[in-house]
């Protein structure tokens, strides 16, 4: 563009075709939205995101409403009019407290797991002095993230599976086969190995945050790493921690493949409920209360990790960017 | 911290069992895929290739796995244009209700995927949509918008608006602006995120599970649904093809925008 550029551009004849291209939507542009304030502009940008996010919105109204309409059993149609009746049928059997019960227990212990094994992982990832070793972290981190559950729970079935990898390793030394496929101790391993990935991707950052100086500080004042891990690392990591613990626990909760192929049928999470309420038993309004009821179980859980571990991480984070 | 040998071994140690408790469902895949005889047996009976010619020439395969090229393209073609404007509105402009805008747009992360895959159902179903393939994208575009917009949003918050200012001050007008300076400072943001929609997209099961019929089946369910009965090499075969994706997608990434830029602090 040149300095004497008039105020209306009008494409020059040496212009370079992508340049005209550009000046002809442009002139789209203003034609559209010429006239609208300037103001308006990021509202215009947000649509299309909002719009599309707004079929998620559509969907979970479909299926709250659905929610407080019970089954007609004579002629298999949701009822017209609204009750609680799908809500008390799942709070009356005992076998949906089971399923719930399974499912924040798998989702407490996988977030534990993952945590525990993910800072060492990504400590050692930020912290090496080689740029080949922290590479190769981020290669042997990426290549399972980037490789779906479905195909990660087959590879664990031929591992784990009664006549797999542990199996036959344990044959050859003489040890009875264990069967570990199928129960839930299976669908927790294949859990922790999937949210492994997320979990140190999220503390990465926090890992990077802290300066090595401070560890060097608290070292030279003469406390041993496991103080130092514990005053220094700990709390200084603690808003990857909690981040990286939400998003753990809120996919486990929720999470369906792992259960369905690890756990082989007995080891239902609230997930496969919900399916089986669709597309086994055909009774949407319960499978939709069993849904609802998922949705708020899982913000209310995370609402109270906020409250006992602090949103002030959240906090921090805002001032900082400010 | 550093420094300390005992911390090194601890350290170290639980490193080197990650990698081992990270591989060992891929490399399994991977030698599974060469077996000879009709199951998997440890140790394997033999290596051939005959599992993978049988997957090329089966046809079902091969059409579920175009199937899912097409919903993940689909998916990216969707994310990068209304994820880049999306990330540059939070990034570059106040806005009214900021915090109340960022929740709604965070729905995505929040709604499980199992209800928002049946409440997609009963919206595409009500739309009588359903059976065609672009619903599919539609969807695993709506359930992994998040990742577009932060991946983009991390490179907005690196450029310099006095670029773009200088830019207009000589006479660009806002489209030229736009395509000109601020596109190609968010360019590694885009890139980013554009490969993480396709693979996300390529590896979508559960969604994909409730938009699909038997006609229309993507790859992750057929796996899925292939796995129910014996377990075969087949499948370990097909299951390479998405190590080999993950793979290329590492490599562009590495290649284009550096895997380290995960690690910063923001």
């Amino acid at each position: 563009m040149t300095a004497e550029a008039a105020p209306a551009p009008r494409p020059a004849p040496d212009r370079s075709p992508g340049l005209r291209l550009l000046f002809a939507l442009e002139a789209g542009r203003a034609a559209v939205f010429g006239r609208m304030p300037k103001s308006l502009t990021p509202y215009v940008f947000l649509l299309p995101a909002a719009l599309l996010i707004g079929l998620l919105v559509a969907g979970m109204a479909y299926m709250v409403d659905q929610s407080f309409r019970e089954l007609d059993r004579a002629t298999f149609r949701l009822a017209e009019e609204w009750s609680l009746g799908n809500y008390a049928t799942i709070l009356d059997r005992l076998v949906y407290w089971k399923i719930i019960g399974r499912t924040v227990l798998a989702a407490v212990v996988v977030t534990a797991g993952a945590l525990v094994l993910a800072l060492p992982y990504a400590y050692a990832m930020v912290r090496t002095d080689s740029a080949r070793v922290r590479k190769a972290l981020l290669i042997g981190l990426f290549l399972p993230f980037f490789i779906g559950q479905v195909v990660r729970a087959y590879g664990w079935l031929i591992v784990l599976g009664n006549q797999g990898l542990v199996n036959a390793t344990l044959g050859a030394v003489g040890i009875e086969p264990v069967k570990i496929i199928y129960t839930y101790p299976a669908v927790l391993i294949g859990l922790v190995q999937y949210m492994l990935p997320f979990a140190v991707l999220m503390l990465a950052p926090a890992v990077t945050a802290i300066p090595r100086e401070v560890e060097l500080a608290s070292q030279s004042l003469g406390a041993r790493w496991p103080s130092t891990l514990r005053h220094v690392i700990l709390p200084m990591a603690k808003p990857g921690l909690v981040a990286a613990g939400v998003v753990v626990f809120t996919l486990t909760i929720t999470d369906f493949a792992m259960p369905e192929i690890m756990g082989g049928g007995s080891n239902d999470f609230i997930a496969s409920a919900i399916y089986d309420g669709f597309f086994a038993v055909a009774d949407a309004g319960l499978g939709s209360a069993l849904a609802v009821i998922l949705v708020m179980l899982a913000s209310l859980l995370v609402g109270v990790i906020f409250s006992l571990v602090g949103v002030g991480t959240l906090g921090y984070r805002q001032r900082r960017a400010a | 911290m550093s420094g300390s040998r005992s911390l090194k071994l601890t350290v170290w140690a639980l490193v080197w069992f990650d990698l081992i408790f990270l591989a060992v469902p891929t490399v399994i895949i991977l030698i599974a895929s060469f077996t000879a005889s009709e199951i998997i047996r440890f140790p394997p009976e033999g290596l051939s290739l005959r599992w993978y010619e049988s997957i090329l020439v089966e046809g079902g395969f091969r059409e579920a796995f175009w199937r899912s090229f097409v919903v993940s393209v689909i998916c990216t073609a969707l994310a990068v244009p209304i994820g880049t404007l999306a990330a540059i509105a939070l990034a570059r402009y106040r806005l009214a209700f900021a915090t109340t805008i960022q929740i709604y747009l965070l729905l995505p992360f929040t709604i499980p995927l199992i209800v928002s895959g049946l409440g997609l159902m009963l919206v595409f179903g009500e739309a009588r949509v359903l059976g065609n393939l672009w619903p599919v994208g539609v969807a695993t575009c709506a359930i992994n918008i998040p990742f577009m917009i932060w991946s983009v949003g991390s490179s907005v918050n690196a450029l310099d608006p006095d670029l773009e200012h200088a830019a207009a001050n000589c006479g660009a007008p806002p489209l030229l602006t736009f395509a000109t300076v601020t596109l190609p400072a968010v360019a590694p943001g885009v890139i980013t995120g554009a490969l993480l929609m396709f693979i996300l997209a390529f590896n979508e099961f559960i969604v994909s599970l409730m938009l699909v019929d038997a006609r229309i089946v993507t790859l992750p369910v057929l796996i899925y649904n292939s796995i129910r009965s014996v377990i075969t090499p087949d499948l370990a075969a097909v299951s390479v093809v998405y190590i080999l994706v993950a793979f290329i997608a590492i490599r562009v990434l590495d290649r284009l925008v550096g895997l380290e830029i995960f690690l910063k602090s923001r």
